[in-house]
């Protein structure tokens, strides 16, 4: 290949990953946690959720909710869960809920007695999780969520500009350097190895993330120039005939009378055994054009973030079951294993683990970009005789990497553990674990500018490790003092408690690692402390503390 | 080679404008194209979610292998022919299957 060609490659690779790498850094962070949502949202709510109702009263649950509280039936869903007494019969729990509005943030909850006596209570359950899901699709940019996710799509496609180019300029020394990991005195050849290897490696989950958030992201700039050029003004025909769930009901239907959701759900087990409800929701209840969209699961196939089934509550008639994992046409099938391909949403628990370690290798593939950039200029400046004092862009990079990355890993440990104590004591939860994320990145932002990397990679490293060591505490002491009414299931719990306790663990290592490699390692490299101002007083630059690449020294021996 | 290497300029606008911009074109005209003489013809339920994932395919990897063209112009001019290419296939096959 001209040696043009890959100069030119490897700039794109280089600027378009420092714009984005940061972005991707959050996006991936907040989205390996993301794949765990559903499990996590049980152990952030437990045990204040709302009182469970045996499914096969469901019926009676639902007509004496609807009598006390007829605004209901416009709208509410019946949330199916597994009973967990240990019975051998496979047996269903039923929660009824409804909300006032959508945006509203504490629906009702209704359930039945012993006696059969109905109880309302409004809950407040923690957006902990959806706050973490909007983390990963907007980077945490604090802007309108539409605004976030327009530049995520922008973030996405430079994603995939420096996917591709790093492709490219890896290409001719694959054949002689593939799977070399040089772990010796050389530290940027170490990472740049670590970066080439991660990177090839995941390559293809790289271009199926890469693409496929930017269709989320930015599906909204290409349909309508689909509509002009190729559907001819049908594309909006065309949205609403593909998906006849999301239609509202027409207004003052004729009253009907309802099959009961027992008869329903056997409806849907007859078409597809192995599919399991977790959500039934209704629209317009009681009448002729009364819409049933059952939610749920079915592992052995690529669902979107669940599949789902739409049928009549009148006649038990399946109306759409294109989302039906197994069960939809040509075309929702391959569409929907793209979004499986993203989402995880596929063979289960295996696969999420499988997610959560790409995710995380993706965050440390981003951070040695940024680290290799930094890396490149200093050696440059040295080559100009400028020797170790760097320039205000390389340090003012420097520390955003460090403060951005690390904030971000205690923003999320500190939300989790601000949102599991507040869980169910307060009427907002939303509001602590939001200000616990947004006060604790900024902070580590802040300081980081203020320290200078070098200091600030080590000090940050040791937060975030006690902060995250804070979820593992909270488990546990959720488990040994029930009166604090924090106990989750225990399976659950105790998963927590042990990915928690790895992550510090981890946190804690790369602390001890980064602090040897600032104090011991070469006094000319400026990833020393002792180029820093305290030894140096000479030194020009005073405001910002000379660099330290937070990286990992193995010592020689 | 070496004369030619020496052709090869960087045309960062040139190159990136017509990457995004025409990229853009070629995807939605090529998924066009697509939609028209894939199975079942373009109002096939859902498909339409189908032939709106073609898109950034073509119009990323356009936008990303732009910088083989040795300029700006080439890549205007080239990537400017194959938009045109591109719709007037669309074109005949929505007449051909309407």
């Amino acid at each position: 290949m001209r040696s043009e060609i890959l100069r030119t490659y490897r700039k794109v690779h280089t600027w378009t990953g420092i714009i984005a790498g940061l972005f991707l850094f959050i996006a991936f962070y907040g989205g390996a946690i993301t794949v765990f949502r559903d499990p996590l949202t049980r152990w952030v709510d437990a045990p204040n959720t709302a009182a469970s109702t045996d499914f096969d009263r469901a019926g009676d649950l639902i007509a004496k909710t609807l009598a006390a509280h007829p605004e209901a039936a416009r709208e509410f869903s019946l949330l199916v869960s597994e009973k967990r007494d240990g019975s051998v019969e496979p047996a269903r729990d039923v929660q009824l809920s409804w909300q006032k509005s959508r945006r509203d943030g504490a629906p009702f909850s209704a359930s039945l007695d012993a006696e059969g006596a109905l109880k309302v209570a409004q809950i407040h359950p923690s957006g902990l999780f959806p706050f973490i899901d909007i983390i990963h699709r907007t980077g945490g940019l604090p802007f309108n969520r539409d605004i976030g996710e327009w530049i995520m799509g922008v973030v996405s496609g430079l994603y995939f500009l420096a996917v591709f180019a790093g492709v490219i300029i890896i290409l001719p020394a694959l054949a002689r350097e593939i799977f070399a990991l040089r772990i010796g005195p050389n530290v940027k050849r170490m990472w740049m190895d670590v970066h080439n290897l991660i990177g090839l490696l995941s390559l293809p989950f790289h271009i199926v993330i890469a693409l496929t958030a930017f269709v989320f992201c930015l599906h909204d700039l290409m349909l309508p120039a689909l509509d002009k050029v190729v559907f001819e003004g049908r594309l909006p025909a065309l949205i609403k005939a593909g998906n006849p769930g999301s239609r509202p009901p027409a207004a003052n239907s004729p009253p009907a009378t309802m099959l009961p959701p027992q008869v329903l759900l056997e409806k849907v087990a007859a078409l597809a055994p192995d599919f399991q409800p977790t959500r039934m929701q209704y629209r317009a209840f009681g009448t002729q054009t009364a819409t049933l969209t059952i939610t749920g699961f079915d592992p052995r196939h690529m669902m979107r973030l669940h599949g789902s089934v739409v049928v009549s509550p009148v006649t038990g008639d399946i109306v759409n079951a294109e989302y039906l994992p197994g069960h939809g046409g040509t075309w929702a099938t391959i569409t929907s294993a793209f979004f499986a391909l993203h989402f995880a949403s596929y063979g289960g628990t295996p696969i999420h683990f499988s997610y959560l370690l790409l995710g995380l290798a993706g965050a440390v593939l981003f951070y040695s970009g940024n680290l290799l950039w930094i890396e490149s200029r200093r050696r440059s400046e040295r080559k100009n005789g400028s020797d170790v004092t760097q320039t205000r862009a390389t340090r003012i990079m420097a520390a955003i990497t460090v403060g951005v990355s690390l904030g971000c890993i205690a923003g999320i440990s500190s939300a989790i553990v601000i949102g599991k104590w507040v869980s169910g004591r307060v009427i907002d939860p939303d509001l602590w674990h939001m200000t616990a994320y947004y006060a604790v990145f900024a902070g580590c932002v802040l300081f980081a500018l203020k320290r200078g990397a070098a200091r600030a990679s080590v000090e940050l490293l040791h937060f975030a490790a006690v902060v995250t060591a804070a979820i593992p505490v909270t488990c546990f002491l959720a488990m040994i003092f029930p009166a604090l009414k924090m106990e989750a299931d225990p399976q659950i719990n105790q998963a927590v408690f042990i990915v928690g306790l790895v992550a510090a663990l981890v946190l804690f290592r790369l602390a001890g690692l980064t602090q040897r490699r600032v104090e011991e390692g070469p006094a000319d490299s400026i990833w020393s402390l002792a180029s820093s101002p305290e030894f140096q007083v000479q030194r020009r630059e005073r405001r910002f503390p000379a660099l330290s690449l937070p990286s990992i020294k193995l010592r020689q021996r | 080679m070496s004369d030619l290497e020496s052709d090869y300029r960087q045309d960062w606008i040139g190159k990136t404008s017509a990457g995004v911009l025409l990229g853009f074109g070629l995807a939605i005209t090529l998924a066009g194209f697509i939609a028209w003489v894939g199975p079942q013809g373009p109002d096939a339920i859902n498909k339409y979610q189908f032939v709106l994932w073609i898109v950034p395919p073509i119009w990323l990897g356009t936008a990303a292998a732009c910088y083989f063209f040795s300029s700006g112009l080439k890549a205007w001019l080239w990537l400017g022919s194959a938009n045109l290419l591109a719709y007037g296939m669309m074109v005949l096959a929505r007449s051909l299957f309407h």
